[in-house]
């Protein structure tokens, strides 16, 4: 027989313990923004993107050499590389299932890509009140990176089996997957740097899976008002 | 001969001092005093302890189809009808050691393919990581994967008996004399003179065929055909892929650039902008209070 000890004698964090399988639901302070199952998969999403990113830079230009030695060696990474990058799309396409419902894009939404982004990044409001779980930005990178990842795979499965395809198609393959990986690496940097130091609070959301009030309020009033059924602009 | 190095994959210089000034060396092909005996393909085996190739029957005299990772010196041989008849055209196709090398171009790994300052375009098997980029890179279908080694393979001139001063194998088993090897320039001449017998003989489109496109190559080879290439499988303006040139001297730099701006970009806008919704020195994460 299992000894669960009741929640309120068992030393264990109830926010912790809702996140494990709920999400946008407020538990004391703190709202639930990832469930357990989307934090671990967005996780794998990240190692193995870093992985690919470790092993392929190497082989891209010897500026990265060094990265090479992370795995023992060039020839490790040119056989390790193709594999990651078949797990990295794979993964993707498990958290684009996860997390599409969430990314359909509103029609005030539109024009992200633009006067929009360069607003947001001067932290200027936009699309004030309404801004949902997402943001129009959020949507944005959130498809591009799936399609960057389609791009990546199969260019990369072409650069794989490079004998099975014209040469001028191989030409293609190359500069298709070398401007895709630099267009991710740009976004990439800007993604953690959001994610981390330059909008604290959001990265306890992808480890413990919790925001603060305060948080939600700031980046997601409209998915504030949805979770807590109170107005973000008079708490 | 001196072994300095004067191109090498993936790095920025070879290891030429330049303080011993090399010749540049070539193999000189007749095609039109070739009978296509293969003593030459024979003698690339037995030099370079290259295994047996299983061949594969396609109504023809070719030993293979194609080159292979065990198998560099190949004579090709071609049908053509003319008004005057038929034509059967012998090329020895091997590695041409272009004196700019898309193999070398497009190698990702470092001293992977080298380029000796003697013209000799050689690999390292130590260094190459198998990943086949050379073959893309390569304007005459030259280099081969072996799934054996997992590298790849191809003609190397012989660099080993070169660098001793012997001729490479191939030259020394030819019976008819259509092979020669020297230093560029006289196997220039000789090509010359030849080109201007086969003129003499009624063969008014006979050519030199040193392509400029890739700078000329260590590899000239006399065409009676000249003014057709193809009928010899040889490429007619053959140079380094665009795509290749665009994606090692251009996308490359510009990449890096962009990777190294992205950081220095978003540490600006920190500095710049801070952080969303803080205010206060010394606030930071624990520090956003609760509702
Ligand atoms: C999605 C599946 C992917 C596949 C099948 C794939 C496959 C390949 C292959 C076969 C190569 C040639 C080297 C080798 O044989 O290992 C390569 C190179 C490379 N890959 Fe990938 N890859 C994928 C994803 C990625 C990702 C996600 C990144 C990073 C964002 C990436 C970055 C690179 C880089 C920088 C190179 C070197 C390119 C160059 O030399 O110019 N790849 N990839
Ligand atoms: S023929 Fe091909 S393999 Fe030989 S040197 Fe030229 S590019 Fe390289
Ligand atoms: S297969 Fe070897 S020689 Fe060819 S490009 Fe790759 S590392 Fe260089």
């Amino acid at each position: 027989m299992s000894t669960v000890a009741p929640p309120s004698r068992r030393p264990m964090d109830p926010a912790v313990l809702v996140a494990r399988d709920q999400e946008d639901v407020l538990v004391g302070n703190e709202i639930i923004r990832h469930k357990l199952s989307s934090r671990v998969l967005h996780w794998v999403v990240a190692v193995t993107f870093f992985g690919c990113v470790f092993t392929g830079m190497p082989i891209w230009t010897p500026v990265f050499g060094w990265m090479a030695h992370l795995f023992g060696g060039l020839t490790v990474c040119r056989v390790l590389h193709p594999w990651l990058g078949v797990a990295f799309f794979l993964s993707v396409l498990f958290e684009i299932f996860d997390w599409a419902s969430d990314m359909r894009f509103r029609s005030d939404e539109k024009g992200w890509w633009g006067p929009k982004l360069i607003r947001y990044m001067r932290w200027e409001e936009v699309d004030d009140e309404n801004v949902g779980k997402y943001n129009g930005g959020q949507k944005f990178f959130f498809w591009t990176a799936g399609l960057g990842a389609l791009g990546l795979l199969l260019s990369g499965l072409m650069m794989w089996f490079p004998q099975s395809f014209p040469k001028i198609l191989m030409q293609l393959a190359y500069l298709v997957h070398d401007a895709t990986f630099i267009l991710f690496m740009v976004a990439i940097i800007f993604h953690i740097y959001l994610g981390t130091v330059a909008e604290p609070g959001t990265f306890r959301s992808m480890t413990r899976g919790t925001v603060t009030r305060k948080w939600a309020r700031l980046h997601h009033p409209g998915w504030y008002r949805q979770v807590t059924g109170e107005d973000p602009r008079r708490p | 001969m001196s072994l300095d190095i004067r191109r090498s994959s993936a790095s920025v210089w070879g290891s030429a001092s330049g303080m011993r000034t090399a010749q540049v060396v070539s193999k000189y092909i007749d095609t039109t005093t070739c009978i296509g005996c293969k003593a030459c393909e024979v003698a690339c085996q037995e030099w370079n302890d290259l295994g047996p190739v299983a061949t594969e029957q396609v109504g023809t005299y070719q030993t293979l189809p194609t080159l292979h990772a065990e198998f560099w010196n190949l004579i090709r041989f071609n049908e053509r009808d003319f008004d005057g008849g038929l034509a059967w055209l012998m090329r020895k196709d091997q590695c041409m050691h272009c004196d700019e090398p898309g193999c070398l171009a497009a190698c990702p790994a470092p001293g992977a393919i080298v380029q000796y300052a003697n013209g000799i375009v050689d690999v390292n098997p130590d260094q190459c990581i198998g990943c086949k980029y050379c073959e893309t890179g390569c304007p005459f279908d030259v280099p081969r994967f072996s799934a054996t080694t997992g590298k790849m393979a191809k003609c190397t001139l012989c660099v080993d008996r070169v660098s001793v001063g012997l001729e490479p194998a191939c030259i020394k088993a030819c019976p008819t004399g259509c092979l020669h090897f020297g230093t560029k320039q006289d196997m220039l001449e000789l090509a010359k003179g030849r080109v201007q017998q086969l003129k003499g003989n009624g063969f008014a489109q006979a050519a030199v065929y040193d392509p400029q496109g890739v700078h000329g190559t260590s590899v000239i080879t006399v065409l009676a055909h000249g003014d057709h290439p193809e009928y010899y499988d040889l490429p007619v303006d053959p140079h380094v892929p665009w795509g290749v040139k665009l994606w090692k001297t251009i996308v490359r730099p510009l990449g890096a650039i962009a990777i190294f701006g992205a950081v220095i970009g978003a540490f600006g806008h920190y500095m710049n902008h801070g952080r969303k919704g803080v205010k206060g020195a010394d606030a930071h994460d624990a520090n956003l209070p609760d509702a």
